[in-house]
């Protein structure tokens, strides 16, 4: 988020629409970034690695799974306020397919 | 408040969903044991015609992934595909009731028949393929001709060798690995291609890793498949370390779209 109020804080320099471009740009890559959890799910394969491999022991694992499942969650809060897709939790045969 | 809170929470929340691990051909009801997700509740079935989910009880929540759980899930897949070819459901789907999975396995029914036919008697191995990047530069330098005549030059004019010498080396041995990656990952997978049936690659983890492979497999060549991955890992024992698993739900070859919604 550090981007964003750096850019929102900067001297204004263009004209409005360059201005307006570039926020409605700024945020679709900020929403694109709170909302992406594949970069999470990779980090999580990463550290199963780390440990089957031995380079950290199992409370090290326990530690950073904990700091992992909360970014998922933090994912899972935003993509939720955004209306898009979530797995896990409760779920049932889309209406529409049921056709019969 | 806080113990209000939590007694609130527990009593709001009773065993009243459905865990699917998993759908199975199977037309009586049967019992798995306690070993399901949520220190081992008790795992069985919920029929439909001759489709069967393999389920357990579970509160309305969200499962994180962690080890635990998703170990759990692992296990219960890992015990039904003993005796059953399965189709393994995603990780943490839940449903409210034993109709709403009634509801998925009749209207999904073609699909999962189809696929159950075509997976049946196989099986899924995982193979990560790790390499030392010191030893496999110390073979290119050792094979290639032009790296090692570079190379050495530099060593013998280490004062007046010049940047751009080696920027060039660097770039020679950047190539060449990635052409050894190939390599290897081309060899390997030509020498499995006899035992198994399909192979799909993923994307790899870390930079350490060259091949994330998933191999499906015949029952019956199981040991062949085994012998196989053995023999290549040997032949590569120097170079690369081999990361081999499964039996595994045919998790990577079976894709079914389910048209699913979120129940509130």
């Amino acid at each position: 988020m550090g981007l964003l109020s750096k850019i929102l804080l900067a001297p204004f320099l263009g004209p409005v629409w360059g201005t307006q471009w570039t926020l409605e740009k700024v945020d679709r890559v900020v929403r694109e970034e709170l909302t992406n959890d594949e970069p999470i799910k990779e980090d999580l394969m990463k550290l199963q690695l780390e440990l089957e491999s031995g380079e950290i022991d199992d409370d090290e694992y326990v530690r950073r799974e904990g700091e992992i499942m909360v970014r998922l969650r933090e994912v899972r809060e935003w993509r939720e306020k955004f209306g898009m897709g979530t797995s896990g939790g409760p779920v049932r045969v889309a209406e529409s397919d049921e056709s019969e | 408040m806080t113990a209000e809170s939590v007694s609130a929470m527990t009593d709001s929340a009773p065993l009243e969903g459905k865990y699917v691990y998993c759908i199975i051909r199977n037309d009586r009801s049967r019992e798995f044991g306690e070993i399901g997700i949520g220190s081992g509740a008790r795992v069985y079935t919920v029929s439909h015609k001759d489709l069967a989910a393999v389920v357990s009880d579970t509160p309305i929540v969200i499962y994180d992934p962690t080890r635990e759980n998703v170990l759990a899930h692992e296990f219960v897949n890992e015990t039904v595909m003993r005796e059953f070819t399965l189709i393994p459901m995603s990780f943490g789907t839940i449903f409210r009731s034993e109709n709403d999975v009634r509801a998925l396995l009749n209207s999904t029914y073609q699909a999962f028949t189809d696929v159950l036919d075509k997976m049946q008697d196989k099986i899924e191995f995982g193979l990560k393929i790790l390499w030392d990047r010191d030893k496999v530069v110390a073979a290119i330098e050792r094979d290639n001709d032009e790296i090692r005549r570079l190379k050495d030059e530099i060593t013998r004019n280490a004062a007046s060798s010049t940047y751009f010498a080696r920027m060039q080396l660097g770039r020679l041995v950047e190539a060449a690995m990635e052409e050894a990656s190939n390599r290897y990952v081309n060899d390997i997978h030509e020498q499995l291609k006899d035992t198994s049936v399909a192979s799909r690659s993923n994307k790899v983890i870390g930079d350490r890793m060259i091949l994330n492979a998933a191999f499906l497999v015949e029952r019956k060549d199981e040991k062949g498949f085994d012998e196989k991955v053995k023999a290549i890992s040997l032949q590569y024992e120097d170079l690369l370390t081999f990361k081999y698993t499964g039996p595994w739900p045919p998790y990577n070859f079976v894709n079914i779209k389910l048209k699913l919604e979120k129940a509130t």
